[in-house]
């Protein structure tokens, strides 16, 4: 009696361990299958938004499903095995060594397979390096912490796109819709890795060397990305994001981006500003146009200050909605969701009426310019730069007073 | 009779005289070290015959019974060239702090190599009463480590002979001793493979000595120096390319060919008919005006295809020093290739690190002494 009791304890615990096992089975298979519900995923490779983000995803959900059937038939090979093989007490039964006709069948359908996989794998990548239809070219160029980017004043850039100056924005890359354009990846310091999710796949940017990317968007809208190879302590603040345009407001950008500069109004705080960006912030910012008390240009002078010899320039600062490395919005979250969430067709015209007075993001803005290194890690401790030469890897603390800031906040707001 | 400790002291000896010699060649005759040196070594190896004389100390000179059973007198367990090659790495570190960094730390590191293996030696001798036993504990512990260092060390040598061979040997000479060893390599390589049963003797010697004859001309021709034109080459500060005039001197037929350069160009400047022409990556046709990051390396490849010898300039703004009173100095900032013969081509590695508008002359691509070949560029 004793001994049914036991047995039957015995196997009620076992049920009770496989119930549990199960329940963490499914509640883990449910959370998964849930995460690939999210909405708000701006950096999603299953929503392709450009041709050759299509053609990746063309090319990685049938091997997706092809494994995952593979997967599945696996798994349960072997929870059958497990099942039916159990140890009941049963006789060792007789060991035998291989069998030619499974190991055959086994070894010729994964070289099936995986030449099934080849063969659009490989098409896909000739396809992805194609650059000999390239209708416009941008540099870009990666540093510790932020991307900038460069459109040339040479070939089809001026003779289609009115590029007649070099136009040098950061944070975000700007481009016309169902524009084949190729960008120029490269660094000026450590190995870094540009990515797109929904545009296209990654490409490294390494210093010395010149990738080639092709980079295209079917609709207008914003496509966010991050690098993706670490470089260094702020790695996870190296953002970036492509806006696709339409044509007409694409050449609109383009007309902003090359007029000339417009100094402030004498006697208003930005003005005043003015003043002391160039006292400040010019050592390593460019404006363009801007100019000193004498009357000369003022030339930044980034290589003295930064081991990348370059900080982002901020000519027209207030058209991106963005800065710091993509890493903080320069507008507050409504007129930021006003802006991404807009449709195509009114896409053009939010992003165009850049950043105002009311839809600044003060906060994140004053933050960075009280101290910028409390907000993003970087290696700007003047006491700390002997292995540098005496040179920042980032934009150190100013030191700045609310009122400095105030003006500067002013200056910057008529970057536009 | 040279015991264990005096071989110490006898090779310290000899180094320090080695030192002396090299100092007195290293520094020209002078006498300070070599002096200091060779007092060294008298001391060395008068402590070096004490040590003999008494035995290391375990035996009473006068003990004259005692000379043959006393363990001093012993043979030891095994042949070690360690002690010996434990001075020669002192002597060179001592040589090392007198003369240059580089001997000293070969010195230190040989002291450290010597030192344990000294030490694996003796622990070895007395793993057991076998000595062939312990020969074989010693190699389980060094060899995975002797073999590997040994092996890039002998790599070492024969790369270094082999790149003094070939600095010093003209540029058409070059090429025919190469082939040479080649053949002979592959002649002696085909022989022993159709004869396996070479005794590894005969491969030993023959391979010890095409080693040793190797690193003897490497050592002649390194202190024998570089062939003329590279020599001359350095004299005229032809690698720094700052002459970016007009003049005809040199001209450098090969060009650069720095793999790394060329295997990432940003713009390939070709020269035909009088006229400039860029290409670039990403851009279907020949360009006359370029666009170059700001404070970036720029690798850009002149290629001439005109007749004559033509040189590549890059004008990239320029400095403005004030020497006092009122008067400045202008310097172009500039990088240039030398003279280019027709057919060749060179590279020149360009940083930037002022944007074009700041200068009101713009920046360009030209050759000197033809009017017409320019290209612009354009620096955002």
């Amino acid at each position: 009696m004793k001994k049914m009791i036991d047995q039957v304890g015995k196997t009620m615990k076992t049920a009770r361990r496989w119930r549990n096992a199960s329940k963490a089975a499914i509640a883990v298979s449910a959370l998964s299958f849930l995460a690939s519900c999210a909405k708000d995923a701006p950096q999603d490779t299953w929503q392709p938004a450009g041709p050759n983000a299509e053609r990746i995803d063309n090319l990685q959900r049938p091997v997706f499903y092809v494994a995952g059937v593979v997967g599945v038939i696996v798994f349960a090979a072997v929870a059958w095995s497990m099942y039916r093989y159990r140890d009941r007490g049963q006789a060792i039964p007789e060991q035998t060594h291989g069998k030619p006709a499974v190991e055959i069948v086994l070894t010729v359908i994964p070289v099936l397979i995986l030449l099934g996989v080849a063969i659009p794998t490989a098409s896909t990548i000739f396809k992805l390096a194609e650059t000999s239809d390239t209708e416009m070219t941008i540099n870009v160029t990666g540093q510790q912490w932020w991307w900038e980017y460069d459109y040339p004043a040479s070939g089809s850039n001026v003779e289609q796109y009115g590029i007649t100056a070099p136009i040098v924005t950061s944070g975000q890359l700007v481009i016309p819709e169902n524009t084949k354009v190729l960008l120029r990846v490269t660094s000026r310091d450590v190995i870094h890795s540009y990515w797109i999710p929904k545009l296209n796949g990654k490409k490294d940017s390494v210093p010395g060397r010149v990738h080639l990317l092709r980079m295209e968007g079917s609709k207008p809208g914003i496509y966010a990305g991050q690098c993706t190879e670490f470089c260094g302590l702020s790695h996870a603040y190296m953002r970036m994001e492509a806006v696709v345009l339409s044509r007409a407001d694409y050449d609109a950008w383009v007309a902003n981006q090359l007029e000339e500069y417009t100094a402030p109004e004498a006697g208003t705080d930005a003005a005043a500003g003015e003043a002391l960006f160039i006292q400040q912030c010019s050592r390593c910012h460019q404006v363009n146009g801007l100019k000193n008390s004498d009357g000369s240009l003022n030339i930044a002078a980034p290589e003295q200050n930064l081991v990348s010899g370059a900080a982002p320039n901020l000519t027209n600062l207030m058209t991106r909605n963005t800065f710091a490395g993509a890493s903080w919005d320069l507008l507050t979250p409504e007129c930021r969701d006003n802006v991404w969430n807009a449709s195509s067709a009114d896409f053009g015209e939010r992003y165009l009426a850049g950043v105002s007075t009311e839809c600044l993001n003060q906060k994140d803005l004053r933050e960075w310019l009280r101290n910028s290194p409390a907000k993003k890690p970087m290696y700007a401790d003047p006491t700390k730069l002997a292995s540098t030469g005496g040179l920042y890897r980032g934009m150190p603390a100013l030191g700045l007073t609310e009122d400095q800031i105030n003006i500067i906040v002013a200056y910057l707001l008529e970057r536009k | 009779m040279i015991t264990t400790s005096s071989k110490l002291f006898y090779g310290l000896g000899a180094v320090s005289i080695a030192g002396s010699i090299v100092w007195i060649i290293a520094r020209d005759g002078g006498a300070l070290g070599a002096v200091a040196l060779v007092f060294i070594a008298i001391a060395l190896l008068f402590l070096g015959g004490i040590a003999s004389y008494v035995r290391d100390g375990h035996v009473l000179s006068t003990d004259t019974e005692q000379h043959d059973s006393a363990p001093a007198a012993q043979r030891g367990p095994s042949h070690s060239w360690f002690p010996l090659g434990t001075a020669l790495a002192l002597g060179m570190v001592v040589v090392g702090l007198v003369t240059s960094p580089g001997i000293f730390k070969i010195g230190v590191a040989l002291l450290l190599a010597m030192l344990g293996e000294w030490l694996i030696q003796n622990w070895s001798d007395r793993a057991s009463s076998d000595p062939s036993y312990n020969e074989r504990v010693r190699g389980w512990v060094v060899h995975p480590l002797e073999i590997p260092v040994g092996g890039a060390l002998l790599l070492a040598v024969i790369v270094l002979s082999f790149s003094r061979i070939f600095l010093s040997l003209s540029v058409n000479a070059g090429p025919i001793v190469f082939a040479i060893a080649g053949a002979l390599v592959l002649f002696f390589g085909s022989v022993l493979s159709i004869r396996p049963g070479t005794s590894k003797r005969v491969i030993g010697t023959i391979c010890g000595v095409a080693l040793v004859g190797l690193s003897v001309v490497g050592v002649v021709l390194a202190l024998d120096g570089e062939r003329h034109g590279l020599t001359e080459a350095a004299e005229e500060d032809h690698f720094a390319h700052r002459a970016c005039g007009e003049e005809a001197d040199y001209s450098d037929e090969d060009a650069v060919r720095a793999v790394s350069a060329k295997s990432s160009v940003a713009a390939t400047v070709t020269l035909k008919d009088g006229a400039l022409y860029a290409e670039m990556d990403g851009y279907s046709g020949p360009l006359t005006s370029i666009t170059l990051q700001r404070s970036l390396n720029s690798n850009i490849l002149f290629h001439n295809e005109d007749e004559g010898e033509h040189r590549m300039v890059v004008t990239y703004g320029k400095v403005v020093e004030s020497l006092g009173g009122g008067v400045e100095r202008e310097t172009l900032l500039q990088a240039c290739t030398s003279l280019v013969a027709k057919g060749g081509q060179q590279g020149v590695v360009v940083n930037v690190p002022k944007p074009s508008f700041s200068s009101t002359e713009g920046f360009s691509i030209t050759v000197p002494g033809l009017e017409g070949a320019s290209i612009e560029v354009m620096v955002p």
